[in-house]
């Protein structure tokens, strides 16, 4: 049985929901929607967070204090970014696609939220625990790229659309080797069940097994949350925001806060994926452990992003099909051979 | 500051008819005729014993009733300047031919003189306003100019002629 | 049938990386540059006409908002002009201030350089090292005459403040910290690999080319020729200072940043010599309070951080100058533009436009 302090803490409900609803379904039920209310706390709440964290560490790589003035020690700075966004005007260029140019920024949240329900924060704490887990999330983010294609067509802007072209083309190049790389971890733990995958690595981290596709990983990670050095979406040099140049106020927060979003999704694969999950010592419960990395993960992707200069598109392309994706094949292949020599011994 | 010697002069005056030499001002010029002055450039840059290969600097000047225009010739190998003035005696239809055929980096600076100063350049390629608007209908640089005040109508800026001269 | 088109892209005059208010109009097929033009005008405000009614003197402040990085390379090349024209005599202790002010500005405008090479790529946190040390010769500035940017100190006929105790000193301390700053950005980014690869190899401008375009200062010292002119047309007293002329090889962007990189260092090394020999004496030379050159005219140039700046006076024998005109590098160098970019990536015209470095006050004067 499980023992998550989440899962206990849930089942603990349940028992004392029962003899007021009455019926198991009604249970059932309840529990989904506030399971459903605390993930959308966490998305926007992390995104809210990780505003200010990613201001506050960016100022620290570049000698500088950073927000200090709103709130003490400048914590309230990204609340009083967010009022500010919403009071502003929402300006709607000419010569837009309607429809499209409004949906795009609804749907850039989708994905980015959806993905969450496929992760399993503790023992037994996972929202869906479907059988092809790590497909749907993979299948699920690969999707994010068509709210910045049409952002990019919608907004009846050249740089938009560069942007939005640059989406597609980089998101090609890099769900491939990425799709290859989890294959490793796929084929050590049999199966695509996220639950199973943290399992499996209670005595050794994956990334121990699978250095190699934790490194492909982590670079394709980044592409795909369009995170710099691999920015070339935004761009901000060269194509000023890519697809959301034309937004303003809320519909560019909306970006902002999946681009967030995304940051911590990625680091919360890295840690199910490659590092044990929820697993760790004893002396603190699986969820602090889950807590801990993920964090972990986000400064170094953040030290990473602060640190490089932007790629070019054609290099970061050729890395991405001539680089990454043979690294990844041979990856396969290794693993395959490891498997075959351990089972023989 | 070294500038040309008394043989080298010598030489270039037998060549070229038009051209006098004054170095009673500050920096000694040579004053060459419309007619010879690209002739004059050309040989400059392309004789070895002179070798001015570099157009330091390059201007017009409205002396009210005639423009100069000024080249300032430098040589990297002798280090020695040269100016050549040209005048331009037709005030109100000032033209003279471009030197990008022998500097191509005089370019913009042509371009430039053209925006400001109003001289036409015959075999420039691409003589257009540089700096000014587009639809800018006078010179700023001459000395009987008057701004243009921008007003705007029907949604588009026009320049008009001041209606009176305070 | 599928067929593709060129279309044209409007980069600026509002855009993160043009550097001001330079609008560039690119050809672009997909995303390959096929041509780009430089279009200017955005900042010009007239100097050489309000210069014609205005005196000399009043003349000075208006040459530090052409390249307003580089104001005191700018006023030099001013007041070297006028004081050709007048035939003033800079005393000695003036021209060794004016050598390690221009110095220090030519690092400060460098330091600028890098910084916005670096965010053009992409790169923040190198371009807030970069401004960091600029700030401390910005405050050196602040001491020697209370201006930061713009600041109006070198005067025709010297300098219009004696350099204090405190200055120098705090100069050469600035001085001993050059050669850590300069590790520190190397650390920190010349060996990065996504930055070599940005670089090396992009937007080749040959020497032929360079030469071709009347190209100078770093960008023509990058494509290999040694055009230096405080070292071939030596002004001020810079023939007493012992300095090296770092050229490049390719002429990519790689050496245009190189180039500016080694500069700052030989600029350490000229204002250690000039500490080291500053002599004492007037800071200014006896100069008439209406000051009327003689009719004629000149032209004066000095190597200012981005090339070759000239100013060119015709004086009618009053007060006001009759007609001035600045032959200003940065504008010159733009005209390279569309050779270095051409069959280039977008990205690699931003770079191109950093490492050109033109500086839209000057390009517009």
């Amino acid at each position: 049985m499980h023992n998550g302090i989440l899962y206990l803490v849930t089942q603990d409900i349940r028992e004392a929901l029962l003899p007021i609803a009455g019926s198991e379904i009604i249970v059932n039920l309840t529990i989904m929607a506030l399971g459903i209310a605390l993930m959308f706390g966490l998305v926007t709440g992390s995104a809210l967070i990780f505003t200010l964290l990613e201001r506050k560490v960016c100022a620290f790589i570049q000698v500088r204090i950073g927000p200090n003035r709103v709130g003490p020690g400048g914590t309230l700075q990204s609340l009083a970014d967010m009022l500010k966004l919403m009071s502003k005007e929402d300006i709607v260029p000419q010569g837009i696609d309607m429809w499209l140019w409004v949906l795009s920024p609804a749907l850039i949240f989708v994905p980015s939220a959806l993905i969450y329900a496929m992760f399993p924060f503790d023992d037994g704490v996972i929202f869906a625990d479907v059988n092809i887990g790590l497909f749907l999330i993979l299948a699920i983010t690969s999707q994010s790229v068509l709210p910045f294609l049409m952002g990019g067509y919608a907004s009846n802007s050249k740089y938009a659309m560069i942007g939005g072209m640059r989406t597609v083309a980089q998101m090609l190049a890099y769900e491939v080797p990425m799709v290859f790389a989890l294959m490793g971890v796929v084929m050590l733990t049999g199966s695509l069940k996220m639950s199973a995958i943290v399992e499996a690595q209670t005595d050794v981290w994956f990334v121990v097994l699978q250095p190699l596709a934790f490194l492909i990983f982590m670079v394709a990670a980044l592409v795909e949350s369009n995170r710099p050095p691999f920015n070339i979406v935004e761009g901000e040099s060269e194509i000023i925001a890519g697809p959301f140049t034309e937004y303003t106020g809320m519909r560019w927060a909306l970006f902002f806060l999946a681009e967030f979003a995304n940051l911590l999704s990625i680091s919360i694969m890295t840690t199910t994926l490659f590092l044990g999950g929820w697993h760790g010592p004893e002396f603190l419960p699986g969820m602090v452990w889950f807590a801990i990395k993920v964090m972990i993960m986000v400064l170094v992707y953040q030290w990473i992003g602060w640190t490089f200069p932007r790629l070019r598109i054609d290099h970061m392309l050729t890395f991405g099909w001539k680089v990454l994706l043979p690294i990844a094949l041979v990856n396969v292949l290794l693993t395959g051979i490891g498997i075959y020599v351990f089972n023989w011994l | 500051m070294n500038y040309l010697s008394k043989e080298q002069l010598q030489k270039i005056k037998s060549q070229f008819a038009t051209v006098e030499y004054d170095d009673s001002q500050a920096e000694p010029a040579l004053y060459v005729a419309r007619s010879e002055f690209l002739d004059l450039l050309k040989s400059l840059k392309e004789k070895v014993s002179l070798s001015f290969d570099r157009l330091a600097n390059y201007t017009a000047v409205d002396y009210k009733d005639y423009f100069e225009i000024v080249y300032n010739l430098f040589s990297r190998r002798y280090n020695r300047w040269v100016t050549v003035k040209v005048k331009l005696e037709d005030h109100d239809n000032p033209e003279i031919e471009s030197v990008t055929g022998i500097w191509e980096g005089a370019n913009f600076e042509e371009r430039e003189t053209y925006d400001l100063m109003g001289i036409r350049f015959l075999n420039h390629p691409n003589l257009t306003r540089i700096l000014m608007p587009d639809d800018y209908d006078a010179f700023p640089l001459r000395k009987d100019f008057v701004p243009l005040e921008p007003k705007i109508e029907g949604g588009e800026l026009v320049w008009h002629k001041p209606s009176t001269i305070s | 049938m599928a067929q593709t088109e060129h279309y044209i892209l409007n980069m600026g005059p509002q855009h993160p990386s043009t550097h001001g208010v330079l609008r560039v109009k690119v050809e672009l097929d997909g995303e390959r540059i096929v041509h780009c033009t430089p279009v200017m005008g955005y900042l010009h405000r007239g100097i050489e006409k309000l210069m014609e009614s205005r005196t000399y003197t009043q003349c000075v402040p208006f040459t530090d908002r052409l390249d307003y990085v580089s104001s005191m390379n700018n006023n030099w090349a001013f007041c070297g002009a006028v004081e050709k024209l007048a035939g003033i005599e800079v005393p000695e202790r003036a021209e060794y201030i004016r050598v390690i002010c221009a110095e220090l500005n030519r690092i400060a405008s460098h330091q600028v350089f890098i910084g916005s090479l670096l965010i053009d790529l992409g790169a923040a946190t190198g371009m807030i090292y970069a401004f960091r040390d600029r700030e401390k010769v910005l405050d050196l500035f602040n001491i020697i005459c209370g201006a930061r940017m713009t600041c109006h100190y070198i005067r025709i006929g010297g300098v219009i403040k004696d350099a204090q105790d405190e200055f120098l000193k705090e100069t050469q301390k600035f001085v001993d910290y050059v050669p850590q700053m300069l590790q520190e950005y190397d650390n920190l980014f010349t060996g990065n690999e996504i930055f070599m690869e940005r670089l090396k190899g992009t937007s080749i401008i040959t020497k032929e080319d360079a030469l071709r375009f009347n190209m100078s200062g770093p960008n023509i010292r990058a494509s290999g020729h040694e055009y230096d002119i405080r070292k071939i047309d030596s002004y001020g007293v810079y023939d007493r200072f012992d300095f090296q002329v770092p050229t490049g090889t390719k002429g990519d962007n790689w050496d245009r940043y190189r180039i500016r990189f080694e500069e700052i260092r030989e600029s350490a090394r000229i204002i250690q010599q000039a500490l080291d020999s500053i002599p004492a004496g007037p800071y200014m030379a006896k100069v008439p309070k209406v000051l009327k050159p003689a009719k004629g005219d000149v032209y004066h140039r000095v190597e200012n951080t981005r090339g070759e700046l000239g100013f060119y006076i015709v004086s009618d024998g009053t007060t006001k100058p009759y007609r001035v005109h600045i032959h200003r590098p940065s504008f010159i160098n733009l005209q390279a533009l569309d050779t270095m970019c051409k069959g280039l990536l977008l990205a690699d015209a931003v770079a191109a436009y950093a490492t050109v470095d033109p500086l839209m006050g000057e390009v517009d004067c």
